[in-house]
């Protein structure tokens, strides 16, 4: 285990930031927190690396009981959003930072810094760029610059707030990409914050949903996007039509009885139900209970709104699809749900 | 950004003529109310020629009342400097109570006229003051002595570095530090090597203002000097004293003096500004 968070919690005033947050990170693999903003994600990561104080809880890390040592005890390599790059040295000099100021017994002498920082440089790809300014660098190569400068320390972890949140969405999908190459190569335990679930979903091995100080979910991509633990993970994670219904024996009935979904029965009474844009089937079908409102062309995708009854509900197909089913606005259809959660309602 | 092309007045320009007239006005102006007077100051004080002006000069209480001016500012400046820094360093790298009561307190020299600024340190160190018999039986003089002189003139310059290094270091925030701290950095090492490059820019302006006030300042250092001849009196104090005997030449001479050093900070920090320009603007990116 790499990193071991045991009831950690913390207060800003009288605002609870953290509530008794529990969390395992395995050695090597690369971890997203993601939640909206206020959740708490940043704050356990700045925990993590002793930039924040906890007021309750223990964190081990590689073992070691790491609450009480100062940032510069821990070994932790971290990337902030904004990059935080010294604006005042070159690239070269960035990187050489965490090398250059360790004590004098352990530090390396100049040239090993000088191949240590140029092997770096190669990794992430900007080996001419070593005497260039930040300010003279793009966000992206920025951003590489900070990550080369944190994994100069040879971090036992790498922690990064945020790391593409302040790049245009072509280079943030790009370095995305690179970023879980890079991961792959050097293996490194990684947690990265984001609030964006595309970015976690694609880039994490295991995610951990967080909302209001709290873990809601912890599971790989797939499993929290196909099976949400709680309405909130549900609502958060991907498009989703949201609307109340009664359950009965095991039925959910919604829009005044216009549409029945069959449930797993442990929900009974007043409840919530969850239904994903790609899980809602439409058939044309004359004097049909449901009527198609809009289409909407997004790319390959056809966004299709259905009133059912009242209940406005949203379906999500690709256009060759919708072309094979020949529905346009006006067109009365069938509304058949093949997946569904149901949240009883508090 | 300049237009380029000729003939294409800029969209927030104006047309030719109030152009020429708003320069001649602003030129006229500095010309009436800067320069003119400025020059005058080397006009009266060489109106006797070279000899006279060198004379009066080098004559004793004039070479004693510069030493002072310099002594002064030599304590005043550096200790400013070093205060200036921990009150930015505090206020824009921490949240703590009473933090804006420390803001106003840094600001209230600049809204407090300087005669009593003179006069508080009178009142505390005098003779008949607070703590001015204690002191006198210790046999410690602090009022009509240098050690007056150096505590008015490090109220009066007091908000310069502060003033000019707190809006600065609250844009750049805390990020560069904890990204330092993170990487293994001590504290100290944080300070030398990524903080102060940092604000090396502005600290250096807010030195040289400091410095430009602390051998100019007048007032406060009017009261607490006593204006002993060749001994508590600086140059701006001299200045006067040569003036209200009618020595003009000799009055002129220290003053010009004077405005010597203050020409020479100004050369100086144009000349830093022109070779480093580029990386000045580098750290205010």
């Amino acid at each position: 285990m790499a990193i071991q968070v045991s009831g950690i919690t913390k207060r800003f005033g009288s605002y609870l930031a953290l509530d008794s947050v529990d969390l395992e990170v395995r050695s090597g693999e690369l971890l997203a927190l993601l939640g909206p903003s206020g959740s708490g994600k940043t704050t356990l990561l700045r925990i993590m690396a002793g930039l924040e104080h906890a007021d309750a809880g223990s964190l081990q890390l590689h073992g070691e009981e790491a609450l009480g040592l100062k940032p510069r005890e821990r070994q932790v390599g971290f990337v902030f959003q904004h990059y935080a790059l010294f604006r005042h040295m070159t690239v070269f000099d960035n990187i050489a930072f965490g090398l250059k100021v360790r004590p004098r017994g352990q530090r390396f002498a100049s040239a090993e810094i000088k191949r240590r920082v140029m092997e770096l440089l190669e990794l992430v790809q900007l080996a001419h760029f070593a005497d260039r300014y930040p300010a003279q660098l793009s966000g992206g190569q920025r951003q590489r610059v900070a990550l080369a400068r944190a994994l100069a320390i040879e971090p036992k972890v790498l922690l990064l707030d945020e790391p593409f949140g302040a790049l245009d969405a072509k280079v943030r999908k790009e370095l995305r990409r690179w970023l879980r190459k890079l991961h792959d190569d050097i293996h490194v335990t990684s947690v990265f914050v984001t609030h964006d679930q595309e970015e976690a979903l694609e880039l994490a091995d295991r995610v951990v949903v967080m909302s209001q100080g709290r873990i809601e979910q912890v599971g790989s991509p797939a499993e929290v996007y196909d099976h949400p633990a709680s309405a909130f993970v549900y609502e958060f994670l991907g498009q989703v039509n949201r609307f109340d219904c009664a359950v009965e024996d095991g039925v959910a009935k919604a829009a005044n009885g216009a549409l029945s979904i069959a449930t797993d029965g442990a929900v009974q009474g007043p409840a919530i139900a969850y239904v994903r844009p790609h899980d809602l089937g439409l058939s044309p079908t004359v004097g049909g209970p449901g009527r198609v409102s809009s289409i909407q062309v997004v790319g390959p995708d056809a966004r299709i709104e259905v009133d059912l009854a009242g209940l406005v509900l949203e379906a999500e197909m690709d256009r060759e699809r919708l072309g094979v089913l020949g529905l346009s606005p006006g067109d009365r259809c069938a509304v058949h749900i093949d997946r569904a959660r149901v949240f009883a309602r508090r | 950004m300049l237009a380029k092309a000729r003939g294409h007045a800029p969209a927030t320009g104006d047309s030719a003529l109030v152009r020429a007239l708003m320069i001649a006005t602003a030129l006229g102006f500095l010309l009436l109310f800067l320069v003119l007077p400025l020059a005058s100051v080397f006009v009266e004080a060489l109106r006797r020629g070279v000899g006279a002006y060198w004379a009066a000069l080098v004559e004793p209480d004039a070479l004693a009342a510069i030493q002072l001016t310099l002594t002064v500012a030599a304590i005043a400046v550096p200790m400013n400097l070093v205060f200036g820094i921990a009150a930015s360093w505090c206020i824009a790298k921490f949240d703590f109570r009473g933090k804006d009561l420390l803001i106003t307190l840094i600001d209230l020299p600049f809204s407090v006229s300087p005669v009593i600024s003179g006069l508080i340190y009178v009142l505390l160190f005098g003779l008949h003051g607070l703590i001015g018999p204690f002191l006198k039986s210790q046999g410690i003089q602090i009022i009509f002595a240098v050690p007056g002189l150096v505590l008015a003139t490090v109220f009066v310059t007091f908000p310069f570095v502060a003033r000019e290094l707190i809006p600065l270091m609250q844009e750049q925030g805390t990020e560069e530090e904890e990204a330092a701290l993170v990487l293994g950095a001590s504290g100290w090492q944080t300070f030398w090597r990524v903080t102060l490059p940092n604000i090396k820019w502005g600290l250096m302006y807010g030195v040289l203002l400091c410095n430009a006030r602390a051998m100019g300042e007048f007032g406060a250092v009017s009261v607490v000097s006593g204006h002993i001849r060749g001994e508590t009196n600086t140059m701006p104090l001299h200045v006067e004293i040569l003036y209200n005997e009618y020595n003009f030449v000799a009055a002129f001479s220290v003053a010009s003096v004077l405005a010597l050093l203050a020409l020479v900070t100004l050369v100086a920090k144009a000349v830093l500004e022109w070779r480093f320009g580029a990386e000045l603007a580098a750290t205010r990116h």
